[in-house]
């Protein structure tokens, strides 16, 4: 678990702290050398195209993709979290409703909803990822439920319930807490989800918007000209496949060493 | 060739610690040697290692038939067991494969050793030779459908099949209800003194096998503390830890400890009815408890006694405000107590639960002294919560300073200590025991009782004393109600229960249990 967690902070705060100190930003256009390769007039990476330097391009990018991430990742927690546990608490018919809503909205298809909200209400970046967390905290709800439905069984909820303890106080003292190892577990897996269901949305042109730029969208522009410049490809592709192996694998860990603390 | 299963000097070794050291028994045909001692002991190590069927590594010497078993290799063991041995485990509900059916184990285990296939009228003998009704039927009959006490039976028929000359059996009748325990004991015996089997036993229930087995080791932290016949150690053990063994197990023949006087009564619960909807859609309803009434005194130990699924916890729950309840009266002290939903912290207070897993029962994320402190949080301030916590730790038996410990520090012993100190701080009139020694040691659980029986008489407390266990009940309680199907059958004061058990369920139990 550690290695890839300081894989993945090592490339967290390259993006966030470096930019501001590279010489040109991620706009900024050389016109003295349009499409140049690597390490050519100052520019470490090169340049694209329209001479903005391919360094700032993926650092930038690299942050946006993880933003975005980290900001779906919360939206699905804060919602399934809520969801699942009063799902799980409240039980019956309650529960039942609530289910079968999130049943209902996993049957709808995803690109579809996305692709109907940038019509709607046009392209923005709160969009992507509000559409990205909205899909995501239906497997978190489903999670959360089947966990706090476990705890809810355990004595010691009955014994709070003999001490007097109001419901509420319960749900927050006993049963959030003791959910809260295993929603951090999945909030791990769901991160390098959302980062490549963004940059499949970039990539197809239906997230980030330029000038603004993204791992999908510098992978999307690099296929075009992997014949001729290949690091213009593998850069942000191997950026990306760090990213989502490294946090997958330390998810993975953290769940696994949490079932071990639970036997 | 030498006959027999000869163990000297075997030592056990789980990584780097040394589970079992210098046990040294023989195991003579037709003879039925029995190991037992608290859990920890080391005693399924020491039978299940020299076979390779545990996570240890045996040294010393384990001879059967003249083969050495310790250091064979993999292959030659197998074969080993294979021709020689029947397996007899704790866990009926996991030994068999789902998706087989009982023929086809059966089959399997006659055809272990190179015999060929059973064919039907040999593997109904089988059954029948077992005691299972119906061994026809039972054939084509998958796991699911059997109960736990048939699944054992079956499990006993397949580990006999391929006709084993030695029989291991791992706690047999732990897992199963109380009444069926006795008979299943007998069957295995009926079975090694028919056949000319060796058995050997292990059991933590002492009571269980004393006059079933022919010599007795006891365990204790992975060596032998004392061994001889069963009957000599029954009578009169010569170590210490053999006496509190003997002392720690209780049984119908012993003489009636006296109990404290008790007072008027506090506790009545009148024509309870709880039941539960069936799984899945529009199936009826199953009745967990019909009509139970009963009454409680102050300082009066009521116990509540029956098999798995009699209801005896369910009627407890419904009484303590834990359960739901169709329809009913619980009153206290004249007054009634109003449902589940609707009983404030103050009617809570009378009545606290302590229950059967220790660990369970205890919030693993609280410390010790937040979790005894729990109940207080709604009647104490703040300032005096700790130095509450830490007297009840005391009153319960344990050091001041556990305060601060998490609950995966504890034993199952001090967790369910900490467990009872959490019920007392609400400063109860009852106490609610839902098996609450079933899950502990002998030891442990004998020094749990007493713990309840010197809270009893310090505090005045009431208990109901939720057991399946009569011999513990006939030792704790005055008087004991009997319930089955979820109908108290039979309730009377101890004396009067033994003298003249009037219910056929009484009967049972008490055959089972002596």
């Amino acid at each position: 678990m550690k290695p890839a967690l300081i894989i993945v902070a090592l490339i967290a705060l390259a993006a966030l702290l470096v930019p501001p100190l590279l010489p040109y930003d991620h706009i900024a256009i050389d016109w003295d050398s349009v499409r140049v390769g690597l390490f050519a007039d100052g520019h470490l990476l090169g340049t694209d195209d329209l001479g903005r330097d391919r360094l700032a391009r993926l650092l930038v990018g690299t942050r946006v993709t993880l933003s975005v991430a980290l900001a779906a990742a919360m939206v699905a927690l804060v919602i399934g979290v809520a969801w699942g546990a009063i799902a799980g608490w409240v039980g019956g018919r309650t529960d039942e409703l609530m289910m079968r809503i999130v049943d209902g909205l996993y049957a709808l298809p995803f690109m579809f909803v996305v692709i109907l909200l940038m019509v709607v209400f046009g392209r923005s970046i709160l969009l992507v990822f509000l559409g990205i967390g909205f899909v995501e905290w239906l497997t978190m709800a489903r999670v959360v439920r089947g966990q706090v439905i476990a705890l809810k069984q355990r004595p010691f909820i009955l014994a709070a319930e003999a001490a007097g303890s109001p419901a509420r106080a319960t749900l927050l003292r006993h049963i959030l807490p003791n959910v809260a190892g295993v929603a951090v577990a999945y909030l791990m897996l769901t991160v390098p989800h959302v980062v490549m269901i963004e940059s499949f949305l970039s990539f197809l042109g239906l997230g980030v918007q330029e000038p603004l730029t993204s791992l999908g969208i510098l992978v999307n522009e690099g296929a075009e000209e992997m014949d001729m410049n290949p690091a213009a490809l593998l850069l942000p592709g191997g950026v990306l496949v760090m990213l989502i192996a490294c946090l997958t694998i330390a998810g993975e860990r953290f769940r696994d060493r949490l079932a071990d603390a639970a036997k | 060739m030498n006959e027999g299963y000869v163990v000297r000097n075997l030592r056990v070794c789980v990584r780097d610690h040394v589970i079992v050291e210098d046990i040294s028994f023989t195991l003579s045909p037709g003879e039925i040697v029995a190991l037992a001692g608290a859990s920890g002991a080391g005693k399924s190590m020491s039978a299940m290692t020299p076979f390779g069927l545990s996570a240890g590594v045996a040294s010393g010497s384990a001879i059967l038939d003249g083969i050495e078993l310790v250091g064979l290799p993999e292959r030659q063991l197998s074969r080993v067991r294979a021709e020689n041995i029947g397996f007899v485990f704790q866990q009926p509900l996991t030994a068999l494969t789902p998706h087989r059916t009982v023929r086809q184990h059966l089959q399997e285990a006659a055809m272990q050793a190179g015999g060929s296939k059973p064919d039907k009228t040999a593997m109904v003998a089988m059954l029948d030779s077992v005691g299972l009704s119906r061994p026809e039927e039972r054939l084509a009959q998958y796991p699911h459908r059997l109960s736990g006490g048939e699944r054992q039976r079956v499990l006993i028929a397949a580990a006999l099949a391929h006709g084993p000359r030695y029989l291991i059996a791992d706690e047999p009748v732990s897992a199963l209800d109380a009444a069926l325990r006795g008979e299943i004991m007998a069957l295995l015996v009926r079975l090694c003194r028919e056949r000319g089997m060796a058995m050997l036993l292990v059991s933590h229930d002492l009571a269980g096998i004393e006059h079933h087995a022919d010599r007795l080791l006891l365990l204790e932290q992975g060596k032998v503390a004392e061994s001889g016949t069963a009957r000599q150690i029954a009578t009169s053990p010569a170590t210490d830890y053999g006496k509190r063994l003997m002392a720690a197990t209780p049984r119908l023949s012993e003489r009636l400890p006296p109990l404290p006087e008790m007072g008027e009564t506090l506790l009545e619960a009148e024509n309870v009815h709880v039941h539960f909807p069936k799984p899945g859609w529009g199936r009826g309803r199953i009745d967990a408890v019909v009509d139970a009434s009963l009454t409680l005194a102050k300082g009066e130990t009521l116990a509540l006694v029956g098999g798995s699924g009699s209801g005896k916890s369910t009627l407890g729950r419904a009484i303590a405000g834990l359960g739901s309840m169709a329809s009913g009266l619980i009153s206290w002290q004249g007054e009634a107590l109003p449902l589940r939903q609707r009983r404030s912290a103050e009617h809570r207070r009378l009545i606290q639960p302590v229950f059967q897993d220790p660990l369970a029962s205890l919030d693993p994320r609280w410390s010790v002294a937040d979790i005894i402190a729990e109940p207080l949080r709604w009647l104490v301030p703040e300032a005096e919560r700790d130095d509450r916590a830490a007297d009840l730790l005391e009153e319960v038996g344990l050091p001041r300073d556990f305060a601060t410990r998490k609950p995966a520090s504890l034993s199952g012993g001090q967790a369910q200590r900490v467990a009872i100190a959490r019920a007392l701080s609400a400063n109860p009139e009852m106490l609610l025991l839902d098996e609450a020694t079933s899950a502990l040691d002998p030891l442990v659980a004998d020094g749990v009782v007493a713990l309840f029986g010197r809270l009893q008489r310090e505090r005045g407390l009431s208990l109901l004393f939720i057991t399946h266990d009569l011999a513990l009940a006939r030792r704790a309680a005055h008087r004991i109600a009997v319930m089955e199907a979820g109908r108290i059958v039979e309730c009377a004061p101890r004396e009067e229960l033994f003298a003249n058990p009037q219910a056929d369920a009484t009967k049972r139990l008490i055959a089972a249990s002596g």
